[in-house]
C-alpha cells in the first residue's frame, strides 16, 4: 500500500519530486477507490447511463413504434428481452426507459439541492427572524400531501408543459425541505467554528463566507444525501408512474413499463416484460446506495482503508 | 486641514470610551463588559489580563464588532478607532477596515484556519479582500509574509493544508493572515494559550518584531502575567466585566495595588522559592447573571474584603501618576459625594 510523508519532505532529497499535499477532498477520493463494493456500483452506474444515453446508437429499433404482427413474443435472437402486448421491443425500451428515469432522478437531484441548499444556508447563517420564515415556509412546504399534490398539479398542467417536466417539478419543489432542513443544521454547527470568525474579521463578505468558507465545509453531508435522494427520486419516479400518475404513459420509463405488470397475463405468462426493468431498477438503487454508503465512509476522517 | 482631519491625526489609534456589552439570556440583557475604557496609542502594546470569564474576548470582538448577532450587543459607550465612531459603521464599512485597518489573532490556532483549502488560499483571500492584486502577485505576497512570520520552506507550505502544520505554525498562519495588510491595529486574544512554552516565546517575539516595524498598536489578551511582563507597555487587568487596575507595565510588577492583581501575582509558580502548594484565587467569578450590581464584584473572594465593600462601588481613579486602581482601600476610589448603595 502506498503511503504519502507529507511532513517528512524535508528529508527528501532535492531531487526527487516533492509529493504534492492531499486536499481533504484527494484523500477523500483514495479512500473511496479502495471500497469495493462502491468501485463496482459506480462501474456498474456508469455503464448504465452511457447505454441508456447512448440509447438511438445502441438499438435501431423505434421505442414508440406499435407493431401488432410482433405482440407478446418471448426472447429471442431479433428481441432480446421479447417484446410488450403492444409488440415493443422491451430491451429497446430498457435503454430508453433507463434514460428517463435516469434524467427525472438527476434533474430532481439538482433542483434539490440547490434550493435545499440556498434556503438551508440562508436560513442557518442569518438566523434570527430570516431563519424563522425560512424553516416554517419549508415546513409548509414538507407538510403538504404529496400524492395529491402530484394527481393535482398533473391535472392542472396537463396539455400545457410536458408530463415529464411536470413530474420533474413537482417532485422537487415537494423534495427540497429535507435538504433544507439538513444544510441549515449543519451550518448552525459549523458556523460556531472560529475559522469562520476568523473569516468575518478578515473583512469577508456573508455571501463570501457561506459560499467559500460554508459550504464546502457542509458539502460531504449535502454529498451523501444526495446519493440517498437520486435513488429516491428514481423510486419516486417509477412508483408514480407505475401508478399511472408519473411520465405520460407513452414515454418509456422504467416505472411506466412495470406498470404492464397490472395485467394479470402479464404478470403470470411474460415475466420478460417486468423482470428486466424491475431487476435494473433495483440494481441501480442498490448501486446508488452503495456509492453513497462509500462516500459516506471516504469522508469520514474517522475511517480507514 | 479640516476639523475631522485633525481629530484624527491627534486622536490615539483606540479609544474606548465605557463600553457596554450586554448578551440576552432568558430574554434579559446582562453587561459581560462593563463601563470599560482604555486607550491604545500607536506602537503601543496594551495588555489585558484578567482569570477566564472576565470580558477581555468580548471586550475584543466588541471593538472588531463581531459579537453573535441577535444575542450579543453593545449597549452603551463608543469606540473610536483612528478617530472615527466606528460602532455606527453598517456591515460594509466594517468588512472595509476589518482585515485591513484592525486586525485580529484568534485563541485557537487549530480551529481557526479553514480545514478545506490551502494556507496560501486563505492568506490570499485577505489580500484579495482589500487589494486589486493578480492571482501571482497575491501568491507571491503571501510566500513572503510566510517567511516574514519565520515559516520555513515558506514556499513549499503555501501549498499545504492546515491539518498538515502544527499548533505553533498555524499560529504563525494566523499572524501571517492578520498583518497581511499591515493593519494599524492588532488584536491578539490568547495569540499564545494554545502553545507550548519554547513556542510561545517565539511567537512574542514575532510580534513584537512585527509591531516595531510597522508602528503597529496591538491589544494583547492574556491570562498570563509572563506574557505581560515580556511584552507589554501598558497593562489593564480586568475582574468580572471591568477595570480594576490600569497602569504602565512596571509599576503593576512592582507595586501592584489592587487585591486581586497581588493575588494573580502570588499564584505564579517562582523558581527561586520552594513551595508545595501554589496559592490560588478562591472561589470563581461570579456568572453573568448572578453579578451582584453594588459594590465591588471581587469583594466576595477578596481577602482584604470590608464590609462596605458589598455597599460601595469603587471607582477606576488615578491612585499615584498614571497608575489607576478601582478598589476601596484606595481613598481615590470612594465616590465623589460617598453615596451609599
Amino acid at each position: 500500500m502506498e503511503v504519502v510523508h507529507n511532513k517528512d519532505t524535508q528529508t527528501q532529497s532535492p531531487t526527487t519530486k516533492p509529493s504534492k499535499s492531499l486536499s481533504p477532498w484527494a484523500m477523500a477520493r483514495r479512500k473511496f477507490m479502495r471500497n469495493k463494493l462502491a468501485m463496482i456500483s459506480l462501474v456498474y452506474l456508469i455503464i448504465l447511463s452511457i447505454l441508456s444515453f447512448l440509447a438511438p446508437f445502441i438499438t435501431t429499433a423505434d421505442v414508440t413504434l406499435v407493431n401488432i404482427g410482433q405482440m407478446s413474443l418471448a426472447p429471442s435472437a431479433e428481441h432480446w428481452f421479447g417484446t410488450d402486448t403492444s409488440g415493443r421491443d422491451v430491451f429497446t425500451r430498457l435503454l430508453y426507459g433507463g434514460r428517463v428515469s435516469l434524467f427525472v432522478g438527476l434533474s430532481c437531484t439538482t433542483i434539490i439541492l440547490f434550493i435545499g441548499t440556498l434556503v438551508g444556508s440562508i436560513a442557518g447563517y442569518f438566523g434570527g427572524t430570516v431563519d424563522n420564515l425560512l424553516m416554517r415556509f419549508t415546513d409548509f412546504m414538507l407538510n403538504f400531501p404529496f400524492l395529491v399534490f402530484v394527481i393535482v398539479l398533473n391535472a392542472i398542467l396537463f396539455g400545457i408543459v410536458s408530463g415529464l417536466w411536470v413530474l420533474i417539478g413537482v417532485l422537487s419543489i415537494l423534495g427540497w425541505g429535507g435538504v433544507a432542513r439538513l444544510v441549515r443544521s449543519k451550518i448552525l454547527a459549523e458556523k460556531e467554528n472560529e475559522y469562520i470568525l476568523a473569516a468575518i474579521s478578515i473583512g469577508c463578505k456573508p455571501s463570501k463566507v457561506i459560499m467559500k468558507h460554508l459550504l464546502p465545509n457542509v458539502l460531504t453531508t449535502v454529498i451523501v444525501q444526495a446519493t440517498i435522494l437520486f435513488a429516491g427520486m428514481i423510486v419516486a419516479e417509477s412508483g408514480l408512474s407505475y401508478l399511472g400518475f408519473g411520465v405520460p404513459q407513452e414515454v418509456p420509463s422504467w416505472g411506466n413499463m412495470l406498470s404492464a405488470s397490472q395485467q394479470p397475463n402479464v404478470l403470470q405468462n411474460m415475466p420478460w416484460v417486468w423482470v428486466p426493468p424491475a431487476l435494473i431498477l433495483i440494481m441501480t438503487i442498490l448501486s446508488i446506495n452503495f456509492i453513497g454508503e462509500g462516500i459516506k465512509e471516504a469522508l469520514n476522517p474517522k475511517s480507514f482503508r | 486641514m479640516s476639523k475631522s482631519e485633525q481629530s484624527k491625526a491627534k486622536a490615539p489609534l483606540l479609544e474606548v470610551k465605557g463600553l457596554e456589552t450586554s448578551f440576552s439570556i432568558e430574554g434579559k440583557d446582562y453587561n459581560a463588559v462593563d463601563g470599560v475604557s482604555f486607550t491604545v496609542d500607536r506602537g503601543k502594546v496594551v495588555g489585558i489580563v484578567g482569570e477566564s470569564g472576565c470580558g477581555k474576548s468580548v471586550m475584543s470582538l466588541s471593538v472588531m464588532q463581531l459579537l453573535p448577532k441577535g444575542i450579543g450587543k453593545i449597549r452603551n459607550g463608543e469606540v473610536l478607532f483612528d478617530g472615527e465612531e466606528i460602532q455606527s459603521f453598517n456591515e460594509k464599512q466594517m468588512n472595509q477596515i476589518r482585515g485591513k485597518d484592525m486586525a485580529m489573532i484568534f485563541q485557537e490556532p487549530m480551529t481557526s484556519l479553514n480545514p478545506v483549502f490551502t494556507i496560501g488560499y486563505q492568506i490570499e483571500e485577505v489580500l484579495h479582500n482589500h487589494f486589486k492584486l493578480s492571482k501571482k502577485e497575491a501568491r507571491n505576497k503571501s510566500v513572503q509574509l510566510l517567511s516574514a512570520v519565520g515559516i520555513p520552506r515558506a514556499a513549499k507550505i503555501v501549498d499545504e493544508y492546515p491539518h498538515q502544520l502544527s499548533g505553533g505554525m498555524r499560529q504563525r498562519v494566523m499572524i501571517a493572515m492578520a498583518i497581511a495588510c499591515q493593519p494599524k491595529l492588532l488584536i491578539a486574544d490568547e495569540p499564545t494559550t494554545a502553545l507550548d512554552v519554547t513556542v510561545q516565546a517565539q511567537i512574542l517575539e514575532l510580534l513584537k518584531d512585527i509591531q516595531t516595524k510597522n508602528d503597529m498598536g496591538i491589544v494583547l489578551i492574556t491570562h498570563d502575567l509572563g506574557v505581560v511582563a515580556e511584552s507589554c507597555d501598558e497593562v489593564i487587568v480586568m475582574y468580572a466585566g471591568k477595570i480594576v487596575e490600569k497602569t504602565d507595565v512596571e509599576s503593576l510588577f512592582t507595586k501592584p495595588k489592587h487585591p486581586y492583581t497581588k493575588l494573580m501575582m502570588g499564584s505564579i509558580p517562582r523558581l527561586e522559592e520552594d513551595t508545595e502548594k501554589l496559592e490560588t484565587i478562591k472561589g470563581i467569578v461570579p456568572s453573568l447573571t448572578k453579578m451582584p450590581q453594588v459594590g465591588c464584584r471581587f469583594a466576595n473572594r477578596c481577602p482584604k474584603a470590608m464590609p462596605e465593600c458589598t455597599e460601595i462601588t469603587p471607582q477606576l481613579e488615578e491612585n499615584e501618576q498614571g497608575h489607576e486602581v478601582a478598589c476601596l482601600l484606595y481613598e481615590t476610589s470612594h465616590p465623589k459625594e460617598g453615596v451609599l448603595g
